[in-house]
């Protein structure tokens, strides 16, 4: 009986009730109608529980990281950046677009922020290029399901949480199926650009620029710095090495990222080069923010509070963009969604103690497995699903509501956790610039003044080559796991 | 009408300034995690001093940034829903839906009420946090261990605005089916959850 909260909670979600109150009423209902009122109780405590967690208060830290950044005005930077990268190419702005995702994402991972910061200044800026409001509206909408792919990611952490599995683990195998979106993206922009007749761009929009010396002195060393560890990290330095020596090692490698840079100064000009410096401040976030994971030294949580005070640090120390007056503002934002989407995992958690008691997998496994046997089949058939899902429900519940049902049948027949996780985050994440409802597409439509129908019909091309990439990353695991499994994050 | 207008523009604006507070706490809250991490960052890692009590203080912080801050997500139409069928609906019969979905509600917030009400002065609530102090004294000479029930009543808190929320958007509803939506103040602020 008590299984029927499944389908009572589909009926509340179709017919409008809020997530959290569905994930609540169902199983309230039921427990309530199967004479367990003792264990309505026992739903209260599970929301509690779970939002009373460690390493959930990662959402709101890395929501308030994105936050500071964009308000203190690195978008422009990284666009910048990633024209004086592509902004030459056929479809030149289209590619700026993708990769300033890609590099958005390693800051914010909200889909909603890229659009609307990346589209409202690339959309017109494309559109004076000659390119259509559509496209350019299309471009964005569906180059920013990168942002919750790579790390860090919001409904990575959440996942992680709710399924008990590594964040870290996940961070890690989410980075290549995003640079996968993004280059068949980019792929698509280039086949589409000889079609379309789009123009390539300048590289460089900004001459003569000069920075201020705090920017200047820490964009040099951090470069350096990166680089050097990079060297470092390949230098087989004995285990019976002193300290003295793997310092003496490391000053070695700073002389010779030195030496690197000595060299490109003559090969490229001023004006790229003080490009590419503007961008150094803002992309050490993820480098920080991955880094520290990878070397042991914080969690999750603690990298999210540290990207925290690094962007404060950028607004109002390096770059000097934000204002004391900004940060109520930035807080309450930050504040308000992080506090519905913890008020959403603690039901989540309360909705999977349900999920346990009343044996929905089983029941639900058995009856997949009549459907086929083959594994392959059956993860067709679940992106098939996820996919229809996607286009009605915003990433974040959907996992919440599918991964206590859905892990489990998967990884009893033999699907990888983390594989499965990224298979269901990618897909539920497209799902968010899918017609009818998703968000992004409304954000594109707000953001370029262009009709929601309109975008959902270019966007099309670009869809066809996310759910490709889709089913590369399901069927191929190791496109997914061999960043977690080289790190020792994954077997 | 006229009259059941202007006393739910009054509640409105009261739960605009209720609210309005907790968004204050909450923003403070907000900041206070964050610097109650980097301490524990920086003692953990640089002092090499692993202190007790950051971890539990964040913790506390953001269980009542989130009872504090949802109901003002609640109002402003921010909680995650579909919400295809009601508009596609003729307005009489999407309106009912609207009413019947937000009665729901009401009902699980109810339910909830009583149970975080039993849940806070019961025994759970009597235990103390593990590393949680107080000063009860001017020169810090004696300290008072924070109950559980302290972190607890973050979601009753927070349960009970979320009620206080729901019957005021039953009442909103209410007018705008019998045709005066229009009259009422627009309710501050739209948020959405990513």
């Amino acid at each position: 009986m008590l299984i029927w909260f499944l389908p009572v909670f589909l009926v509340f979600l179709m017919v409008g009730l809020p997530v959290f109150f569905g994930l609540l009423a169902a199983p309230g209902i039921l427990l309530y109608l199967n004479g367990q009122e003792r264990d309505i109780t026992l739903l209260y405590r599970n929301v509690y529980n779970g939002m009373d967690s460690f390493p959930l208060m990662a959402i709101p830290f890395f929501m308030l990281a994105g936050e500071l950044m964009n308000r203190g005005g690195i978008t422009i930077r990284l666009v910048e950046f990633s024209q004086a990268l592509m902004g030459h190419l056929r479809g030149g702005l289209a590619q700026v677009n993708i990769l300033s995702s890609i590099l958005f994402a390693g800051l914010s991972g909200s889909a909603v922020a890229d659009t609307s910061a990346l589209g409202s200044m690339l959309v017109p800026a494309m559109e004076k290029e000659g390119y259509t409001r559509r496209y350019a509206a299309a471009i964005t909408a569906a180059s920013s399901v990168i942002g919750p792919i790579i790390p860090p990611s919001g409904i990575m952490i959440i996942y992680a949480y709710v399924m008990g599995e590594s964040v870290a683990a996940l961070f890690l195998a989410g980075i290549v199926p995003g640079i996968l979106v993004g280059v068949g993206l980019m792929l698509m922009v280039r086949a589409t650009a000889d079609h379309y007749d789009l123009p390539a761009a300048k590289r460089v929009v900004l001459t003569g620029t000069e920075m201020g010396p705090v920017e200047w002195w820490v964009s040099f060393a951090l470069v350096r710095i990166n680089i050097a560890l990079l060297i470092w990290a390949f230098i087989p330095i004995s285990e019976e090495a002193t300290g003295g020596v793997a310092f003496g090692w490391l000053i070695g490698a700073l002389f010779v990222a030195h030496g690197l840079f000595i060299g490109l100064r003559r090969v490229v000009g001023h004006d790229f080069r003080m490009v590419c410096k503007r961008a150094m401040v803002p992309l050490q976030t993820p480098i920080l923010i991955l880094g520290g994971i990878l070397a042991g030294v914080f969690t999750p949580t603690e990298a999210a509070a540290i990207a925290v005070a690094y962007a404060l640090l950028v607004g109002f120390f390096i770059l000097r963009s934000l204002k004391m007056s900004d940060l109520p503002s930035i807080l309450s934002n930050a504040g308000l969604t992080s506090a519905v989407v913890l008020l959403l995992v603690g039901a989540a958690m309360a909705f999977k103690t349900v999920v346990s008691l009343s044996h929905a997998p089983e029941t639900l496994a058995a009856w997949i497995l009549t459907l086929s046997e083959n594994p392959l089949i059956l993860l067709f058939l679940i992106n098939l699903l996820l996919f229809i899902v996607g286009m009605f429900l915003d990433a974040g519940p959907a996992i919440i509501i599918l991964g206590p049902i859905l892990a489990p049948i998967f990884t009893d027949i033999g699907v990888d956790p983390i594989h499965f996780a990224i298979i269901m985050s990618v897909n539920l994440t497209v799902g968010l610039a899918t017609p009818p409802m998703g968000l992004v597409l409304f954000v594109a439509a707000a953001v370029s003044r262009e009709k929601v129908e309109t975008i959902a019909k270019a966007i099309l091309p670009f869809l066809a080559i996310e759910i490709a990439v889709i089913f590369l990353i399901t069927y191929v695991p190791a496109i997914s796991m061999t960043i977690p499994r080289l790190t020792g994050f994954a077997n | 009408m006229q009259a059941a207008i202007s006393a739910l523009s009054l509640l409105g604006a009261l739960n605009g300034w209720i609210l309005r507070i907790g968004r204050a706490i909450g923003v403070v809250a907000v900041a206070l995690m964050v610097v109650a991490i980097l301490i524990q960052v920086f003692f953990r890692y640089v002092l090499n001093n692993a202190l007790p009590w950051p971890d539990e203080a964040a913790r506390f912080c953001m269980l009542w940034m989130t009872g504090l801050m949802a109901p003002s997500a609640f109002r402003a139409g921010g909680f995650v829903a579909i919400d295809m069928v009601v508009a596609a609906l003729p307005r009489m019969i999407g309106g009912l839906l609207s009413l019947f979905l937000l009665f729901i509600s009401a009902l699980v917030l109810y339910v909830a009420i009583q149970i975080g009400w039993s849940e806070v002065t019961g025994i759970g609530g009597r235990f103390a946090t593990a590393s949680l102090y107080v000063p009860t004294a001017i020169d810090f000479s004696e300290w008072y261990r924070v109950p559980r029930s302290w972190m607890m009543y973050s979601l009753f808190i927070g349960v009970c605005l979320l009620f206080w929320v729901n019957i005021e958007l039953i009442l909103r509803t209410l007018v705008s089916f019998a045709g005066r939506g229009d009259d009422l103040p627009p309710i501050e602020g739209a948020v959405r959850a990513d």
